[in-house]
């Protein structure tokens, strides 16, 4: 759910990086945070454990103003891909605005990917929020490695609801821009469909 | 969605800085339980990244919740850390939003912060009431959002987009 300031013009919006363990949504958001002009960002924020993998979230919050004087910021959050931390993934999505799914390409992972979208509509419903009614992109990461799956098939699988989706190679930052725009682009239209 | 008019935003602002004062605080936030700030205190001397402490906050509040309920207890009701200097109480308000107290312990304590946030605890769950209520009935939402011309490209660093 968006907050509003009309004294300060200030508009908050929730993106998460939703997806299965070592999919790379720590790397999207970090690729983000390294590459945004220092005066759009705030503190990056890593809750991790001694082995960097994502313990509770992480957290990069982003400014941006238009001529009007009116300011977005955008908090983008990942959630822990682990699956023994549903009970906290569940509650970074309270009141999300807009997700990322960040699916790893390699055959192998293709059940925690299709285990972990089940598991974010689950807890989606739980907060009364419809999959097809949310903004969604998805993101296919992971395709310089080998024994990847076409993307027909992931987007067969995962996609089921023809969002816009992507192909990435997060460590690179090949693909990460295009899914912060989407995402971000239809959180903007949402936004304004609901004024 | 959540949104606060100018005169809302004064009179939440003004509360809380009253509060400050009467309680000793560093400062006060408000931040919703989805980790916004809606509102602070006017704490000049105070000086920390609020955006990050609001989420912060709300994940520390939303973990705490979640213990709670495993420990068969329906809600929390407040929390306190406690740091070499510094004392942070977090109280929940109407099972939305999140009142922060900041204070140094050499000025204040825990036992004045939660006497003072006690009594200002009906004025502030007022205001938001109203702002509820107020949202509930607007058909007509404010047009004054303007997001139109907000462009991403100029967020980065020229090169990367």
């Amino acid at each position: 759910m968006p907050f509003v300031n009309f004294a300060t013009k200030e508009i908050n919006c929730k993106i998460v990086y939703y997806g299965p363990g070592l999919s790379g949504k720590t790397t999207n958001i970090k690729w983000i945070y390294d590459h945004i002009k220092p005066e759009n960002k705030g503190e990056m924020i890593t809750l991790a454990t001694e082995t960097e993998r994502t313990l509770f979230f992480d957290f990069v919050p982003i400014e941006v103003s238009n001529v009007k004087g009116f300011k977005v910021r955008f908090h983008l959050y990942t959630t822990p891909g682990q699956i023994i931390y549903q009970a906290s993934r569940k509650l970074i999505l309270k009141g999300v605005d807009g997700i990322v799914f960040v699916a790893d390409s390699q055959e192998e992972r293709h059940d925690a990917n299709l285990d972990t979208l089940d598991d974010m509509i689950e807890n989606l419903r739980d907060y009364d929020i419809d999959v097809s009614n949310i903004p969604l992109v998805f993101q296919y990461n992971k395709r310089d490695l080998p024994n990847v799956l076409s993307v027909d098939v992931l987007r067969r699988d995962l996609n089921r609801w023809s969002r816009p989706d992507f192909e990435a190679i997060a460590t690179k930052g090949i693909g990460v821009l295009e899914t912060f725009k989407e995402i971000t682009r239809q959180v903007l239209k949402t936004l304004k469909r609901n004024t | 969605m959540l949104s606060l008019k100018p005169e809302e935003d004064r009179e939440l602002r003004e509360l809380l800085t009253k509060l400050a004062k009467d309680s000793k605080a560093k400062i006060i936030f408000f931040v919703d339980k989805a980790g916004q700030l809606i509102s602070r205190s006017e704490s000049p001397a105070f000086s920390s990244d609020d955006v990050t402490f609001a989420s912060l906050t709300a994940g520390n509040v939303a973990a705490s919740e979640a213990l709670s309920k495993l420990l068969g207890e329906s809600n929390l009701s407040h929390m306190f850390t406690e740091t070499e200097n510094e004392g942070i109480y977090m109280i929940v308000i109407n099972g939305k939003y999140i009142l922060v107290v900041i204070f140094d312990k050499r000025v204040s304590n825990l036992g004045i912060v939660r006497l003072k946030v006690k009594k200002y605890y009906a004025k502030i769950l007022g205001i938001m009431e109203r702002v509820e209520r107020r949202i509930k009935e607007e058909t007509m939402v404010s047009e004054a959002i303007d997001v139109d011309d907000i462009d991403l490209d100029s967020l980065f660093e020229s090169g990367d987009s």
